[in-house]
């Protein structure tokens, strides 16, 4: 008998170190997380005609529909921060806004949708919430390919800053995989819950300037605070300081960015773990 | 020498709402109102049993007598609601075989996907392909989606990849009987060849037929309690009697 063979594998009586385990799971499966990705996009880009050319045309739809409404009242002289044009602004907005939204939506619902497999063999569930939120990533990355485009062409061109945008991106994989987390166990219970996240989200992404400019409710000191206080509103400013900027974005932003996306992050991991118990035998 | 599987009085509860209260609106009337329809199923209540190598452990009994639930259970997909359950060395499940196999997918797509579920590596897996499809005999359609399968191949594949390493712990759930004749005995044979090797292995069938050629220990549950335990002879024939 080799030693392997005597291991225990499993003990329900050994309590899982919250936080720690769920962190290694991440590591440790990191394979299968790959694969979940990559299974997520082919079957995604194989129902489609359009296939990966969806992912870029889709937010360009909707942002060619609000240039048209919008171009000029918001974007009338140019005058915006960083000498952008109004549709590379536009553009920037709304990218940070749909990678948001549809990453918590995706990390919110990925654990009903894998119902079939979890109860049967046993994977950490939260592996598909991340895999889940990587994939909305792979997403917003493609769709930079145009922003970089119109920044290059008709913006103030790329600055070395560029360089530093995978911490925006991955900081915002961390906001939705945690937000998404505290979802995902609700969802198990109420159907509505999805929903309810969906309109949730449209509303915050609303409440950040995506398509209007700030001086727009400047006048009013309290739309401003609630503007501000949104974690969403910081990486978008660092998100654009950083893509055509060309400058470091005030620290209060970098700060909200990063503590906002460690604790949801923690928070919907802790939460989800604890609760788990009680969801997996309603699943 | 510690056996690879230890039951120990194990409960497993689950939570029914009568009412399928589905949506936040529904369930915050119901509270307001005080309804309450939620019922407590005991699907398993005081089980004990320990499974040692080589052995094949038979479980039986009627419909939701609780054979399912205790599959899980060993399994860890699901925590037991009291008492204790451990398990040594690599199990291998094999409950309703191929749900994580994805029609979308090609049979080599699903092959890698499905065994780094089981907790494989996927750079193993790839490797793997060949010989896993070549046992299904399913090796002409390695790289179409298994949409175009039958159930019938869908289950030989899923049972290849299951049992291509040599897993410790084996629990198969009313999964042998998918497949012709012909992978029937085929697929028993790999049985016996795992539980030569060392491995334990837990079956659940309402075939008390298959149970009696194959089965050591037997277990005979019903509404959640054990009714017997122990020899596979005496359990099977006691069940088959009890009409
Ligand atoms: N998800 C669930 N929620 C509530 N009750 C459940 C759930 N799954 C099973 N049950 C109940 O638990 C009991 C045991 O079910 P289980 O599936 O383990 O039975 P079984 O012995 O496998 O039956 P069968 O021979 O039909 O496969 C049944 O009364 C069933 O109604
Ligand atoms: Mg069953």
């Amino acid at each position: 008998m080799t030693a392997a063979e005597s291991t225990v594998r499993y003990d329900s009586d050994i309590l899982r170190r919250p936080l720690i385990t769920e962190f290694q799971n991440f590591w440790r499966f990191r394979g299968l997380i790959r694969l979940l990705v990559v299974r997520d996009l082919t079957v995604r880009y194989k129902r489609s005609v359009l296939g990966v050319w969806w992912t870029i045309l889709n937010p360009m739809l909707t942002i060619g529909v609000l240039w048209i409404v919008f171009s000029n009242f918001f974007g009338r002289g140019g005058a915006l921060e960083f000498g952008e044009p109004y549709i590379v602004y536009l553009t920037a907005g709304i990218l940070i806004a749909t990678y948001f939204s549809q990453g918590v939506i995706a990390a919110g619902s990925a654990i009903v949708n894998s119902r079939n497999v979890l109860i049967k063999m046993y994977i950490p569930p939260e592996i598909f919430s991340l895999a889940a939120g990587v994939a909305a990533a792979t997403h917003f990355c493609l769709s930079l390919i145009p922003l970089l485009l119109l920044t290059a062409f008709l913006g103030p061109g790329i600055p070395w800053t560029i360089v530093l945008v995978p911490i925006p991106l991955a900081l915002m994989l961390m906001l939705v995989t945690g937000l998404g987390l505290l979802v995902a166990s609700a969802a198990v219970y109420f159907r509505d819950v999805l929903d309810i996240t969906r309109v949730l989200t449209q509303l915050l992404n609303y409440l950040i300037p995506t398509f209007w400019t700030l001086d727009f409710i400047a006048g009013s000191p309290k739309a401003l605070v609630l503007v501000k206080s949104n974690p969403v509103y910081s990486f978008l400013v660092v998100f654009r300081t950083w893509v055509y900027g060309g400058e470091m974005p005030p620290a209060w932003n970098l700060i909200m960015m990063a503590g906002s996306a460690v604790l949801a992050l923690a928070l919907g991991v802790y939460v989800f773990s604890r609760n788990w118990r009680r969801v997996v035998v309603r699943l | 020498m510690s056996n690879p599987i230890e039951v120990r009085d194990v409960t497993l509860r689950y939570r029914l709402d009568k009412a399928n209260v589905g949506t936040i609106k529904e369930a915050a009337l119901r509270t307001i109102r005080r309804q309450r329809t939620v019922e407590w199923i005991h699907a398993l209540d005081g089980v004990s049993f320990e499974v040692a190598r080589g052995e094949i452990f038979g479980v039986v009994g009627p419909n939701g007598a609780g054979k399912s639930t205790l599959m899980k259970i060993i399994a860890r997909v699901l925590p037991p609601t009291t008492g204790r359950v451990i398990v040594r060395g690599q199990v291998a499940p094999m409950i309703e075989l191929g749900s994580g196999m994805n029609p979308e997918l090609t049979a080599r797509e699903n092959i890698i996907l499905y065994g780094a579920m089981l907790g494989r590596d996927p750079k193993h897996m790839r490797e793997r392909v060949e010989p896993i499809v070549e046992w299904a005999g399913v090796e002409d359609f390695v790289d179409v989606p298994t949409r175009s399968y039958s159930s019938g191949m869908m289950g030989r594949l899923a049972f290849s990849v299951a049992t291509d390493i040599e897993p410790e712990v084996l629990v198969v759930d009313e999964v042998l009987s998918v497949g012709d004749k012909a992978f029937r005995a085929k697929s028993q044979a790999r049985m016996n060849q795992l539980i030569n090797g060392g491995s334990a292995v837990v079956v659940v069938s309402h075939s008390i037929e298959m149970l009696k050629n194959m089965a050591t220990r037997a277990m005979w549950l019903d509404r959640g309690r054990i009714k017997m335990l122990g020899d596979a002879n005496e359990v099977l024939s006691g069940y088959l009697t009890s009409g």
